[in-house]
């Protein structure tokens, strides 16, 4: 199965929710989606297209949006798929119906970035510590880290 | 009864190490859970302040055992968001080390298991041998552990023949022990049979849930990055993927050896057909903004990076996913049904970077509520006494 195929395909079922699909280099597809078409998607890449693997979430930081890339891959290809969500309203559906292995990367997402990922089997804290502040996301480009001032016991007040 | 195991909070290791609460009934593990974090070291957050060249020794610093892989990975992803192309001989001296470091990681994993499951001789015999490759590796980077043989455009310290004499040789050694291994684990009844059927993860329970490395490769699923998206030189070099079907800890190992077998091959490769010319081309100060995935098959299984440039000289971001997260959800799958006694021989089984460590547990009675902590040792011995009588297979066939 080439890229040229998968393009071909994904454009013929899911017809205009593609709103934009690339092919940088070999074995690498980018796909858009918007973020309502998400799980479906995500059904027609597992379904029909054989890409049961999910290697990743990955999210970054636009400034004014989130995105959100979802990397796929089978044993000929590396299928990565796009949506982007606003910063003031963070919602993204739970894929992990779909795909049980995407629990812990949606985890990360919702400490990481507060996105709120809807419908998630398992929202509890992942990474960061017990005691780490409400409100804060660290991998968000506003987020600078301040070393506490040090106190020292006994020391001078 | 529920119970927890820190893993060392400090350990180099791991860039993910793990707290896990285990619900048992009686001495059957119902229910697992995960808590991730006691060493975050937020090293995607920090790549974003440093500059390329900086961030080629910060990720090889992720990993204390894979650390080629990391920076492997790292860049060969921005020599294509520099859109240059590192020339032959570099390529082949950087997958040489990657092999190197595979058969490393591989043995001292085969050590682990040995050790865990009660059969410390194989476990100094192949961590003796160990030795070969880390001096090997030494003789190459100057290093044992970050061998800092990467650069962006090539790598940074060239071969000459009594070093490629030298790899020979020693690979001579290492091949005829390796051999000697294989024949001792077929002759060996009793570390079969404590392998044999631990750990079990269907094929489709792999998939599902998104396993990686030898831990999927052994539920028979025939993935590997190498040689389903080539990277450097892996298109060349001829090799076979190693995959087992019995679903458990056995397989792991047997997929293991096969891949020692095979990287012993590809390194012999790699020597006789190492071409002349030089080994790094200049790279550019500033990439344009692009994103790149770049994928390599670490030893522990498919390491992912997403870096995403904006024209200056930091990255705009750097996404890492190590083999072992990608492991943890079909970790809590296998431990579901399994015995206490298993847990270590389980979790090894993943090859979690975690080798020396010594590894508390607290073991909560469900019933009770009463907390008890046990060190892993102790857990070791319960492991051992459990199957010290059971019974031994005489002639099993080790699946090779």
């Amino acid at each position: 199965m080439n890229d040229q195929i998968l393009i071909e395909k994904a454009k013929e079922s899911l017809k205009d929710k593609v709103l934009e699909i690339t092919n940088p280099a070999p074995r690498r597809l980018f796909m858009k989606v918007a973020v309502g078409n998400l799980l479906e998607a995500v059904n027609w890449l597992k379904k029909e297209m054989g890409f049961s693997h999910l290697s990743t979430i990955s999210g970054v930081d636009l400034g004014q949006s989130f995105e959100i890339l979802y990397h796929f891959a089978n044993n000929f290809c590396s299928f990565t798929l796009r949506t982007e969500i606003s910063r003031e309203n963070p919602l993204l559906p739970s894929i992990c119906a779909l795909i049980p292995g995407a629990i812990l990367y949606e985890r990360e997402l919702q400490e990481m970035f507060g996105i709120t990922v809807q419908n998630i089997p398992d929202p509890r804290p992942l990474l960061l510590p017990d005691n780490w502040p409400a409100g804060n996301y660290p991998l968000r480009k506003d987020w600078k880290y301040e070393r506490p001032a040090e106190v020292i016991p006994g020391g001078k007040k | 009864m529920n119970f927890q195991i820190p893993i060392g909070p400090q350990h180099p290791a791991l860039k993910e190490p793990i707290g896990l609460r285990v619900v048992v009934e009686g001495e059957i593990i119902r229910d697992a859970d995960l808590r991730l974090g006691y060493n975050h070291r937020g090293i995607e957050k920090l790549a974003e302040s440093k500059t390329w060249i900086q961030n080629i020794y910060l990720e090889e610093r992720i990993c204390g055992i894979c650390s080629h892989s990391h920076t492997t990975c790292y860049v060969q992803g921005v020599e294509k968001l520099m859109e240059i192309q590192p020339p032959k001989r570099g390529l082949y001296i950087r997958t040489l080390v990657a092999e190197l470091e595979r058969i490393h990681s591989h043995l001292l994993w085969l050590g682990v298991a040995g050790h865990e499951a009660g059969f410390d001789s194989f476990f100094m015999y192949v961590w003796r041998d160990r030795e070969i490759v880390m001096d090997i590796l030494e003789t190459i980077s100057g290093n044992r552990v970050h061998y800092a043989n990467n650069t962006i455009g090539g790598v940074r310290r060239d071969l000459d023949e009594l070093q490629v004499k030298h790899i020979l040789d020693s690979l001579e050694i290492l091949r005829k022990r390796s051999e000697f291994y294989k024949n001792l684990g077929t002759k060996e009844p009793s570390f079969v049979a404590r392998l044999a059927g631990v750990g079990y993860l269907s094929k489709e329970d792999a998939i599902t849930l998104c396993a990686v490395g030898p831990t999927l490769r052994a539920s028979g699923v025939p993935m590997d990055v190498r040689k389903d998206d080539p990277y450097a030189v892996y298109d060349e070099v001829p090799f076979e993927v190693c995959t087992a079907d019995t679903c458990d800890v056995l397989g792991r190992t047997v997929v293991r050896i096969k891949e020692i077998l095979e990287s012993y091959n590809i390194i012999e490769f790699l020597l006789k057909n190492l071409p002349a010319g030089p080994i790094a081309v200049r790279a550019p100060r500033r990439p344009k903004p692009n994103e790149v995935i770049s994928r390599y098959e670490a030893p522990r299984g498919e390491l992912i990076y997403y870096i995403k440039s904006n024209g200056t000289e930091k990255p705009e971001r750097i996404k890492v996913r190590a083999p072992t997260l990608g492991n943890y959800a079909a970790t809590i799958k296998m431990l579901k049904k399994g015995f206490i006694a298993d847990v270590p021989l389980i979790f090894a089984a993943i090859d979690p970077c975690i080798a020396c460590a010594e590894r508390a547990v607290a073991i909560v009675d469900a019933r009770t509520g009463q907390e008890k902590v046990v060190p892993m040792n102790i857990l070791r011995q319960s492991s051992q006494k459990k199957s010290a009588n059971k019974e031994r297979k005489r002639e099993v066939e080790w699946p090779l």
